[in-house]
């Protein structure tokens, strides 16, 4: 008996190998294809104008609210920590390294996997249930190049003044909230924030959008692509989608500082 | 003319499709009968190539189709237009903007054609008034003549239906059998029609080809099938409706 529960559990899990080794070559076929079909932006601007609205435009709020409360944490927290040792003047600082390396692109990637991400998964998971997406096959249109390749190009390119808005209202949350809180001149806080800041901080910082718009875009639309099981099927791949990508983010947010701080 | 030649699909350890020869002429209304569930859909999409079978080879027009590359069936699919089950129209385009989609995005046709055919098209489909409506304010008899007239709209010289009946009233039913008759004898269309419903086969097809458990069990003139002995056959002419 004991030997047929481990036969059955071995032949599970080799099945669940395959499985799992077959959707990550079908999803590196299916990111390659994304890129190869970025020569086509020019054919499907109007995709990739609604998709930069959608991604950029429309995120402002979200990224906003995110950079502002996460600025102003810190800027209390980091006060009272700094207070205790007399060294408030380096508020400015160690705000500024933190949210513009970490804490702004990192909070700024989970917001948009969140939204950016499970927008793409349920309207393309709806696309597939439908039949929308093999009908675009069946006419013979590239749904890749279509649907996944504008969104792509869109979180690639917005993903950056995203990111600058993050840091900056992060920032000035901090900086408001250390003259405010903490009775800190802003000049005080302002020349910790300068001078100190090289471009190293500005490369790390920058370096992670890209690489969240890829994860967050490709993942997302991958997951929709393969729904299957009606609107239930939908809300998985969407679900999918959301808490993979932001994992990945998570992961890639300490290898990208990691990377570029031991290379800078 | 699309043929399949000793066609086996399938999915994990389920066999769908076992040994399946088919041809479709152009020029002919061919129905692809059988119950729910039993692979007629699949067939479909095989002629297509949007999925590919395990063995067998599937011929379009004299070009081997089974192996080759997503972008080399593109124009092999330009071909043949595709009426899905639930019509797959895109929900966010008006239906001016569906009918013209294919023309403006595989053909690149000046707008000026593509408008004038859009025009005709929605004529011939009765939908005038309709032009700026979404697929979602449309009733299901329209949705419908909406993705015929997409299927149409580029010329195929083959077109495949998806249960073109299949949740229709009998009135709007009625209609697009009268839709898809009247198509084949004005352009000369070859078309395939995968049904269960067995009145729908007696309105309109030439030839019929019955599917049951993966395999053909009958492909003949329609009108042969009252002269068919297997008992399947028998009792669905009995029944007229298949829900096994």
């Amino acid at each position: 008996m004991p030997l047929t529960v481990i036969r059955s559990l071995e032949k599970d899990l080799s099945l669940k190998a395959k499985e799992f080794l077959l959707t990550m070559q079908e999803f590196f076929l299916f990111s390659l294809r994304a890129f190869f079909t970025l020569p086509k932006l020019r054919r499907y601007w109007r995709d990739f104008l609604d998709q930069a609205t959608i991604c950029g435009t429309d995120s402002i709020p979200i990224v906003l609210v995110s950079a502002i409360s996460i600025g102003s944490l810190l800027a209390i927290e980091v006060g009272n920590l700094l207070e205790d040792f007399g060294a408030k003047t380096m508020l400015g600082r160690s705000t500024s390294i933190s949210v513009i390396r970490e804490l702004g692109p990192l909070l700024m990637g989970l917001m948009l996997s969140a939204r950016f991400g499970s927008r793409n998964g349920a309207e393309l998971g709806a696309m597939q249930i439908s039949e929308q997406i093999d009908a675009l096959r069946a006419f013979g249109t590239d749904p890749v190049a279509k649907l996944v390749m504008p969104r792509l190009a869109a979180a690639l390119i917005m993903f950056i003044p995203l990111t600058a808005l993050s840091d900056f209202a992060g920032l000035q949350s901090a900086a408001y909230l250390a003259e405010h809180y903490h009775h800190l001149d802003p000049g005080i806080f302002w020349n910790a924030v300068y001078p100190r800041l090289g471009p190293k901080d500005f490369v790390v910082g920058f370096a992670k959008a890209p690489v969240f718009a890829i994860i967050i875009t490709l993942v997302s639309s991958y997951n929709g692509f393969i729904a299957k099981g009606g609107t239930a099927g939908v809300g998985r791949a969407t679900i999918k989608g959301i808490v993979v990508s932001s994992g990945l983010v998570l992961i890639a947010n300490f290898y990208v500082s990691k990377i570029v701080l031991e290379n800078m | 003319m699309i043929e399949l030649r000793n066609v086996t699909l399938k999915y994990g350890e389920k066999v769908i499709l076992k040994n399946v020869s088919l041809s479709i002429r152009d020029n002919t209304i061919k129905a692809i009968l059988g119950p729910s569930g039993v692979g007629k859909s699949t067939i479909l999409k095989l002629m297509l190539g949007l999925i590919k079978p395990n063995s067998g080879h599937i011929i379009v027009d004299g070009t081997d189709i089974t192996n080759l590359k997503e972008t080399e069936l593109y124009p092999i699919r330009r071909k043949m237009g595709m009426v899905f089950q639930g019509n797959a129209l895109f929900d966010s385009m008006s239906i001016s903007e569906n009918l013209g989609f294919f023309l403006r995005e595989n053909l690149k046709l000046p707008e000026e054609e593509v408008q004038q055919r859009v025009a005709e098209q929605i004529k011939f489909s009765g939908l005038e008034g309709y032009e700026d409506q979404l697929p979602e304010n449309l009733s299901g008899g329209m949705r419908k003549r909406v993705a015929i007239g997409r299927a149409l709209i580029f010329k195929p010289h083959m077109i495949l239906f998806d249960e073109p009946t299949a949740g229709l009233d009998p009135v709007s039913s009625k209609r697009i059998l009268h839709l898809i008759s009247t198509l084949q004898q004005s352009s000369n269309l070859g078309a395939v029609i995968v049904t269960h419903i067995i009145d729908d086969v007696f309105s309109i097809a030439d030839h019929a080809a019955v599917l049951y458990q993966g395999e053909i069990i009958f492909d003949d003139e329609t009108e042969k099938l009252h002269r068919s002995e297997h008992p399947f056959i028998r009792s669905i002419l009995s029944d007229k409706i298949l829900e096994l």
